[in-house]
């Protein structure tokens, strides 16, 4: 005591007066971030499922976003994602929740905004996104229509070839069977309607073949009456 | 005799030396304390109202912010209280995990408050340099958690994500330099005659006065008894560390700043031996997405904070988010023996003691 | 180079005597253009001070300080003053006006006039004076009715503490303070700086007398408010002391008188313990500047190391160990030149 605490004192400071400095340079020298750091939180549109796990586990209202079902698939299509980053707490807890990794803290820390608007970022889906939808389900179509055609020519031929063992799929009775085959056999254009029927709908196939039957047996009852008269 | 008119004096909401929010509308009577009265609530976020909003998982981020110079601990604190509740085993691998953390939290928030209570005591240089190695430990909650300040790593269940490779060597080499800090702090502070004139005999706080007030933490083992929760009613893995617990003799200033002080080391030791034990295997146990604890159980759970007993109360409805969650922060409490210590000094004692009781607003405020 | 500033006066003198003036009138106009030049020096000394206070705590806290502007941040003095001097001047609705505007400019005044006889060089002062230090103690005291002046004027609780507590500060500082150059003036026989400058021929005045070096050191660190003993300014208690209500140029003129009294007292005490501008080599006007600079780090070294000291303790400080430290040197020194007489030394 007496002094001697006085004087260590301003031995410590001196020591430290000639150390090196610890001072970071910000803005000339970014520092050196670890790869964990969370600093602004960026989402990826094209992988998210639109699952909405993010938003329920987001302590803070954070996130949110628009969907719409979509006509000929039954998928939800993601209209917009909104980050209102000023709520945000960095708690990271989104990020862990979402199973297609489109969540993650990037490493901009520098997040000041000159404006209140330009904190709440809106992503909206990307156009190229439904250009690239429409084509798909176009040449799906497309693809479509072509198996089916290939369809009804290869039901024809078959057709052709052994009718009786098609046409008992739509029709019970062996005769009309019988009477069907021969009509197949003999016209291509029936055999071709047949087939399509067959390819597409069932039922009405059962209905039309029916209808093809009864007309062939009118026909051939009247050709018997006119051999008669 | 010479006739003085009592008047008062705010220090604080804003002042240069209230730590936060803190109001103590000081009654003097020239230079002599008559009274303190501490106005509360102006950090007030009613974050007990929010959990009962936000499902057990969505609060943790939430508990970080409470003490958020020792981050680490309220949000253990909540998470064991939640395990507690629905009885999830945490893995070995998690439990040093937190412990290191825990203890590297509590170095953090003591070093904070041995670098306010420099500035508060015109020591600027204190300051600097109290910052200065608290800085090495929010490099590695940066490391660790991703955050820096408010970096909610422990979870429910265990922690977020496992430790990087770097992280141990980081650790050891901090809890290495440790009795170095101390040494210069003692250097530059402890042993400066001013400074033991500021402190000493200021702000005395009785033992009997301290255990009525239940005021806990580094406060009450400076007034003189040796109450430490990590070692009174041990939590997670404390039992199987071998540390001692500084006691104080007179309960002044100058020995709830040395209490701190001696801390740092003992936290220091037992960062050294969880790293000597750190196990392999799971970082965390396998809790439920969606956390529904069985209704009508209610939990108390507590841990030693940095500033005293923390407690978290948590009753369950059987739903997805706690009916009703209370916190005991220590800082509100042992706040309350502000008066106490206060009357019958000088002004200037105010702030030696604000800074020596080392209240957390955030957490007493709620 | 010795010569330069004197030869100078006396060509400026001869030169307007050859213009047809008087001598008195002549001497007169010499006085004018020495205050113009010393307050110009002074003005641009303490944007060098500012930034030296700020650089130096800055490396004693491992910091780098100032270094955007300029070369090590030298200019940064000069965009704090251009800021000071555009911001808004204001005065509380609640203040006494007058008082509260006119103790800045009492505080530089005063500041200012400590250097009417500090001698800057060998013959180099503004005036001669027989009795210059007493003149230097005397004006010295008088900043306390500045900061008295502010306190009051502020019609603040914390302005009014820290005026108070200044008040009982320096007046309870300013005996020590007497008392330890008094034990100088004893051995060297005159209150006359260039005089006592003289004495300090052979042996500086800090081996002789130490403890007075001591007791000066630390009353002058009490007398010009800095750390350990910033009472009145006292930011962690008294968010700015007597100067809380001050904004603008108002308050740099505050932080202008407390540095021009640092550097007066820096310089008075190269003058009174540390041989004055005598020195080897160097012309005497860059000696004291040396000195004066060094006492200042010393200062500054002094303030960024200790905490600040309770209000109650300073007073017993003064009262109970420098004015009888100091006392018992002036026994000392007595007792040391009758012996000396006795022997036949001296």
């Amino acid at each position: 005591m007496n002094g001697q605490g006085l004087i260590k004192g301003l031995g410590i400071t001196l020591k430290h007066f000639f150390q090196k400095e610890i001072t970071e340079q910000y803005p000339d020298v970014m520092p050196e971030l670890a790869p964990r750091f969370r600093g602004c939180l960026q989402f990826e549109f094209e992988k998210c499922i639109a699952c909405g796990i993010c938003v329920n586990s987001c302590p803070n209202d954070v996130l949110s976003f628009e969907t719409e079902k979509s006509e000929n698939s039954k998928k939800k299509k993601l209209l917009s994602y909104t980050i209102d980053f000023q709520y945000c707490m960095f708690c990271n807890l989104c990020v862990e929740g979402c199973p297609k990794d489109c969540l993650h803290f990037d490493h901009d820390f520098e997040l000041s905004t000159f404006s209140r608007d330009d904190i709440k970022r809106v992503y909206l889906r990307p156009a190229e996104m439904d250009e690239e939808e429409e084509v798909e389900t176009a040449s799906m179509q497309d693809e479509q229509e072509n198996k089916e055609q290939n369809k009804i020519e290869a039901m024809s031929k078959a057709l052709q070839k052994n009718p009786a063992k098609i046409l008992a799929q739509v029709l019970e009775q062996e005769e009309d069977i019988k009477i069907l085959s021969e009509l197949v056999q003999e016209s291509e254009k029936t055999a071709l309607k047949m087939a399509e029927l067959l390819v597409k709908d069932k039922e009405k196939a059962a209905k039309v073949a029916a209808g093809f039957v009864t007309k062939e047996k009118k026909n051939r009852l009247q050709a018997e009456k006119g051999g008669e008269e | 005799m010479m006739q003085s008119d009592i008047y008062t004096v705010n220090v604080g909401p804003i002042h240069p030396s209230t730590h936060g929010g803190l109001h103590a509308e000081a009654v003097m009577d020239g230079e002599i304390i008559q009274d303190v009265i501490v106005h509360l609530g102006y950090v007030h976020r009613s974050v007990e109202k929010i959990a009962e909003s936000k499902t057990y998982q969505q609060f943790v981020p939430y508990t970080a912010r409470l003490d958020y110079l020792a981050t680490n601990l309220p949000v253990l604190g909540y998470c064991q209280t939640v395990e507690k509740l629905l009885g999830i085993q945490v893995p070995e691998r998690a439990e040093y995990i937190r412990v290191i953390m825990a203890e590297l939290s509590r170095i953090a928030s003591h070093q904070i408050a041995i670098a306010a209570t420099g500035i508060d005591l015109g020591a600027t240089t204190g300051l600097m340099y109290g910052m200065r190695d608290r800085e090495r430990i929010m490099n590695i909650f940066e490391m660790t958690g991703g955050q820096r300040l408010l970096s909610s790593y422990i979870r429910i269940g265990g922690v977020a994500a496992d430790i990087p490779k770097e992280f141990i060597p980081v650790v050891r080499s901090f809890a290495h330099d440790i009795p170095l800090m101390i040494d210069e702090y003692n250097g530059l502070m402890t042993g400066n005659e001013i400074w033991a004139a500021r402190m000493q005999g200021v702000g005395i706080l009785s033992l009997e006065d301290a255990v009525k007030y239940g005021v806990t933490g580094p406060n009450l083992r400076a007034s003189g008894i040796a109450y430490d929760i990590r070692k009174a009613e041990p939590y997670g893995i404390y039992d199987r560390f071998d540390f001692d617990i500084p006691v104080g003799s007179r309960g002044d200033s100058l020995d709830r700043w040395k209490v701190r002080i001696e801390e740092l080391r003992q936290s220091g030791r037992i960062i050294e031996q969880a790293l000597d034990n750190l196990p392999e295997g799971e970082i965390t146990a396998r809790v439920p997405k969606v956390l529904k604890p069985e209704p009508g159980i209610e939990v108390y759970h507590r841990i030693e904070s940095a500033k005293g007993e923390l407690g978290y109360y948590i009753v369950s409805d059987g739903g997805k988010k706690p009916y009703r969650l209370h916190v005991r922060a220590p800082s509100f409490i042992n706040l309350m023996v502000l008066p106490l210590v206060c009357r019958g000094g000088v002004f200037q004692d105010i702030i030696t003691n604000i800074a020596t009781l080392d209240p957390i607003l955030g957490e007493s405020d709620r | 180079m010795e010569h330069l500033f004197t030869n100078l006066a006396a060509a400026f003198t001869g030169w307007m005597i050859t213009l047809g003036l008087s001598p008195v009138w002549a001497d007169i106009i010499l006085l004018l253009v020495k205050w113009i030049i010393i307050i110009t020096i002074i003005t641009l000394n303490i944007i060098v001070l500012i930034w030296l206070e700020r650089k130096v705590s800055a490396f004693f806290q491992e910091r780098l300080g100032p270094n955007r502007l300029g070369p090590f941040g030298i200019f940064q003095t000069i965009a704090d003053a251009i800021k000071l001097l555009t911001k808004e001047d204001i005065v509380p609705s609640a203040a006494d006006k007058l008082i509260f505007k006119t103790a800045p400019m009492f505080f530089i005044v005063v500041a200012v006039m400590l250097y009417t006889v500090i001698p800057l060089g060998q013959g180099m002062e503004v005036i001669n004076l027989n009795i210059g230090l007493l003149f230097f103690i005397s004006i010295g005291s008088l900043s306390t009715i500045a900061l008295l002046m502010a306190g009051w004027g502020s019609d603040n609780k914390w302005s009014l503490m820290g005026a108070v507590r200044s008040v009982a500060q320096m007046i309870s500082y300013e005996i020590p303070l007497a008392f330890s150059l008094l034990g100088v003036v004893m051995i060297s026989g005159s209150l006359n700086l260039q005089d006592i400058v003289a004495a300090q021929d052979n042996l500086w005045f800090i081996i002789l007398q130490p403890i007075a070096f001591i007791t000066y050191f630390i009353a002058a660190t009490a007398e010009l408010n800095r750390g350990p003993f910033d009472m009145p300014e006292a930011e962690q208690e008294l968010t700015g002391g007597a100067y809380t209500e001050y904004t603008g140029m108002r308050w740099a003129l505050f932080f202008l008188a407390e540095y021009t009294n640092l550097v007066a007292v820096s310089a008075l005490m190269a003058t009174v313990f540390l041989g004055g501008w005598q020195g080897p080599w160097l012309p005497s006007w860059l000696w004291i500047i040396i000195k004066t600079y060094g006492v200042i780090l010393v200062f500054f070294w002094v303030k960024w190391t200790f905490p600040r000291i309770r209000m109650d303790q300073l007073m017993s400080f003064s009262w109970k160990v420098l004015v009888p430290v100091s006392l018992g040197n002036i026994l000392l020194t007595g007792a040391g030149i009758y012996f000396c007489k006795w022997m036949g030394w001296c």
